[in-house]
């Protein structure tokens, strides 16, 4: 390991990603929905008969695109730096794999992202003061650039679930990012980018909604029904097309993933893995609410509908998304990176050589022989469990642990370590990796956690 | 053509239009307190998500001696057993608390008074069958839990007097908590109940179409030309399936991110583990027991007398308390109302947070 580790007690580092990532995703869809939204909006109130309407709307689209440059341009800016900041300490061995394979993507993502900014900016300030088809110009040249962000950071996500075989039969020698296209359009690339394209849509409509809910439907009762409606209107494609989407998706996962994605139908058991099922079924009840208040509040009766129905759309699109991020997440288990390293850094074929030397021989940022503040035990905890794990907060160990004592436990961490093909634990559980003497040193710090007492009472 | 067709066949038979009609007709106030009207709505929705989710448990259920193998299977091996299951068990403390925001609502808006005392009667038998329904539901998955806590919640009859021991002895089907214990709460929570329950809900939901939803007395002070309504169909209607959508929501996210797990298999001949404790609405009257036992000239079974004495005080004076706040005008006895009121809200507050806080 060639980093150093970050501990976060409780929450775990996972969440901390997990948080800010939610919330990012959130608003940067409704940055590449909400991109398409604008011009094709400003285009339509162009194009209307009505005068008074046509300037009532425009009036409207003003305050709308201020509400969407403030939510998009200075959270989605902020929050997605702090996933860069995040990941980086998380995660560094996948982040940099993920660096040394996609340079040019991200750059190339990077100057999209400057295009963006810079477009929605001139947007909003620009109104009324150019020339109206030079200002829905302005607006294209927005919409593109979004878009073109979700199409290059849709094949990064990708690849990390589904490497691809291509990639996967070169990786670690040097040539990865010789095959950066096939990484790029990886196996799960399209279904995931028309899934996300729909998403985007809805999410449009969505936080349009929230702008359009204040429209004072006494005084402009034309205005209030015609964007509400049409604003729901976005989030037909969505819910339409979604179902065959995710069963395309579905279908191009690994079988060993298809598996995670169903284990929670007849069990709680395996602990958070079965979350994955119940997550999908989060997505599905939701999903199905947001469009039933969507039709029935919103469509069917616009003049009524008010900001706090338009908040709880929002609050249910919000439990969708995390519950969508948090099912992807877990979907990859028991990888960060599809076949090629283990969700704690740990790559695949580097397994043998730390099971020959021990884990802790090459990770001095760790573990620097005994003068270290911690043992030599909880050195191997940190980086090999920390990453999924906590002692007393998220999926806690002291709690999974309890009742067993400093056998059982041993005989537990043994069956990770030698990872047999039968264990049911590969499903979604990385091999406890070192030497013999790894193993007893982790049972010891992890007994004395669990069995405090009965520790110190065989230590006197 | 041919849907009204079929309409008229109906409406001829049963006399749809007149239904229609009276939906039509019917309004619902609206003021700034209107929001309390949906907890009686949120409370028969998750009722009926209950009858839903239960009839498909008892298709594999099993009581008696099988009872914790049934549950068993339901939970871990059967396809979406556990998400049947965490739904009714969810929507069952939903459900309760729900009853409880609309008894208060109830209660604060003064909607006890003349004409509708019977409102709030049915309403509060349909409250304590509810709580029944709860604690029979408890132990019937047989797990450690489930076991010794109804051991120790029938142990509280055995403090009344002469009958005590009788009446817990009847409960329990014998001296101790077992499998006829089990069979006699699956009667109990699947047939007694839901008999009682059904026609007594359509009463009180029949006072409720027959007197209008009552309004707070701020609101019932202002002359009739300044109290605004809306039409019950469709407007209100809609806003009640919202919320009853909203509530469907919230009961899929708890039973999908926290499913209703089971514990070890209940066993007689162990020593009770630490920390069981009765489920939350319970928690108050539990804890209210406790405390009163620890009084030092009350120790023991007078403090048991007078803790079952002094909550069942409490309970009749606020069955009773239509009858003691009749007047329409803010008296010194609907202020006393108000601080009863008050008093009860505090007293299940702090009771409850002192209970969960000193489980050992």
């Amino acid at each position: 390991m060639n980093y150093p580790f970050w501990d976060i007690p409780i929450l775990g580092s996972g969440w901390v990603i997990g948080i800010i990532a939610i919330f990012h995703v959130m608003i940067s869809q409704f940055a590449v929905g909400g991109g398409m939204y604008l011009p094709l909006a400003e285009r339509k109130a162009q194009r209307m008969a009505d005068p008074y309407l046509r300037e009532e709307w425009l009036k409207q689209l003003v305050r709308h695109s201020k509400f969407f440059l403030l939510v998009t341009g200075i959270y989605g800016t902020i929050s997605g730096v702090g996933i860069w900041f995040a990941i980086g300490l998380t995660n560094p061995e996948a982040t940099s794999t993920l660096i040394h394979n996609f340079v040019f993507g991200w750059a190339m993502e990077w100057v999209f992202f400057l295009v963006e900014l810079a477009t929605a900016a001139v947007y909003y300030y620009t109104w009324n003061r150019i020339d109206a088809k030079l200002h829905l110009v302005v607006g294209w040249v927005y919409a593109g650039a979004s878009i073109a962000t979700l199409v290059i950071i849709n094949g990064i996500l990708t690849f990390m679930l589904t490497p691809g075989d291509t990639w996967l039969a070169v990786a670690g020698t040097g040539h990865e990012a010789g095959n950066f296209w096939n990484a790029f359009f990886n196996p799960t690339y399209w279904p995931s980018l028309l899934l996300r394209s729909c998403v985007c849509c809805a999410l449009a409509g969505i936080w349009a909604l929230i702008t359009a809910s204040r429209i004072d439907g006494d005084k402009h009762p034309a205005l209030k029904i015609s964007m509400v409606q049409w604003s729901v209107k976005w989030l037909v494609p969505s819910f339409v097309a979604m179902p065959f989407l995710m069963i395309w998706y579905y279908m191009m996962v690994p079988a060993s993933q298809q598996a995670l994605l169903s284990l929670g139908i007849d069990t709680i058991n395996a602990g958070t893995f079965s979350a994955v099922t119940r997550m999908a079924l989060v997505i599905i009840v939701t999903s199905a609410t947001i469009i039933g208040v969507a039709y029935f509040l919103a469509y069917r009766s616009p003049v009524d509908f008010n900001l706090s129905h338009a908040m709880a759309v929002l609050l249910l699109a919000l439990i969708a998304t995390g519950a969508g991020e948090y099912s992807r997440e877990m979907l990859r288990k028991p990888y960060v990176i599809g076949h090629w390293m283990f969700s704690n850094s740990v790559r695949v074929p580097h397994v043998d050589r730390l099971n020959r030397d021990g884990y802790l021989t090459r990770s001095e940022w760790v573990w620097n022989g005994s003068s270290s503040s911690y043992s030599h035990g909880e050195a191997i905890f940190r980086g090999e469990c920390g990453s999924c794990h906590t002692l007393n907060g998220y999926r806690p160990l002291a709690e999974l642990l309890a009742g067993r004592d400093r056998a059982n436990i041993g005989n537990f961490i043994t069956m990770l370590h030698e990872y047999k093909a039968d264990s049911p634990y590969r499903k979604f559980m990385p091999p406890m990796v070192g030497t013999r003497q790894d193993v007893d040193d982790l049972t010891d710090y992890l007994n004395a956690q669990v069995n405090p007492k009965l520790t110190q009472v065989v230590q006197k | 053509m041919t849907s009204k067709t079929i309409y008229d066949w109906i409406d001829e038979r049963l006399g749809l239009s007149e239904l229609a009609a009276f939906a039509r007709h019917k309004t619902v106030p609206v003021h700034s307190q209107s929001f309390w009207y949906y907890w009686g709505g949120i409370a028969l929705f998750l009722f009926l998500v209950q009858c839903f989710t239960g009839v498909l448990l008892l298709v594999y259920y099993r009581p008696g001696a099988e009872a914790y193998e049934s549950v068993r299977q339901i939970t871990f091996v059967m396809h979406f057993g556990w998400l049947i299951r965490s739904a009714h068990a969810w929507s069952a403390n939903l459900m309760i608390f729900a009853i409880l925001v609309h008894m208060f609502s109830v209660y604060f808006m003064k909607a006890y008074r003349k004409p509708r005392e019977f409102g709030w009667l049915s309403g509060m038998a349909l409250l304590g069958i509810a709580s029944v329904f709860g604690f029979s539901g408890y132990l019937l998955p047989m797990d450690e839990l489930s076991y010794f806590a109804t051991k120790v919640g029938l142990e509280i009859p055995t403090a009344i007097p002469w009958v005590g021991s009788a009446i817990a002895n009847m409960l329990r089907g014998g001296p101790e908590v077992g499998e006829f214990t089990v069979q006699r709460f699956f009667a109990l929570h699947v047939v007694v109940l839901p008999a009682i329950f059904v026609p007594l809900l359509a009463f009180h939901l029949w006072l409720v179409q027959r007197h209008g939803n009552a309004v707070p007395p701020s609101i019932e002070a202002l002359p009739p030309e300044q109290r605004e309504s809306m039409p019950f169909m469709p407007n209100f209607l809609r806003k009640d399936l919202a919320m009853w959508l909203v509530s469907l929501n919230i009961l899929a996210l708890l039973a999908s991110v926290f499913p209703w797990s089971l514990g070890k298999q209940a066993d007689s001949l162990v020593p009770a583990p630490a920390g069981i404790h009765p489920e939350w609405y319970f928690m108050s009257p539990f804890e209210m027991l406790k405390l009163l036992g620890m009084v030092k000239w009350l120790q023991g079974e007078p403090g048991e007398i007078a803790g079952i004495l002094l909550f069942t005080l409490g309970i009749v004076l606020w069955i009773l308390i239509p009858f003691y706040d009749t007047k329409k005008d803010s008296g010194q006895r609907a202020r006393a109302a108000n601080y009863f009121g008050l008093l009860a809200i505090f007293a299940l507050l702090a009771t409850t947070v002192i209970g969960y806080w000193t489980i050992r």
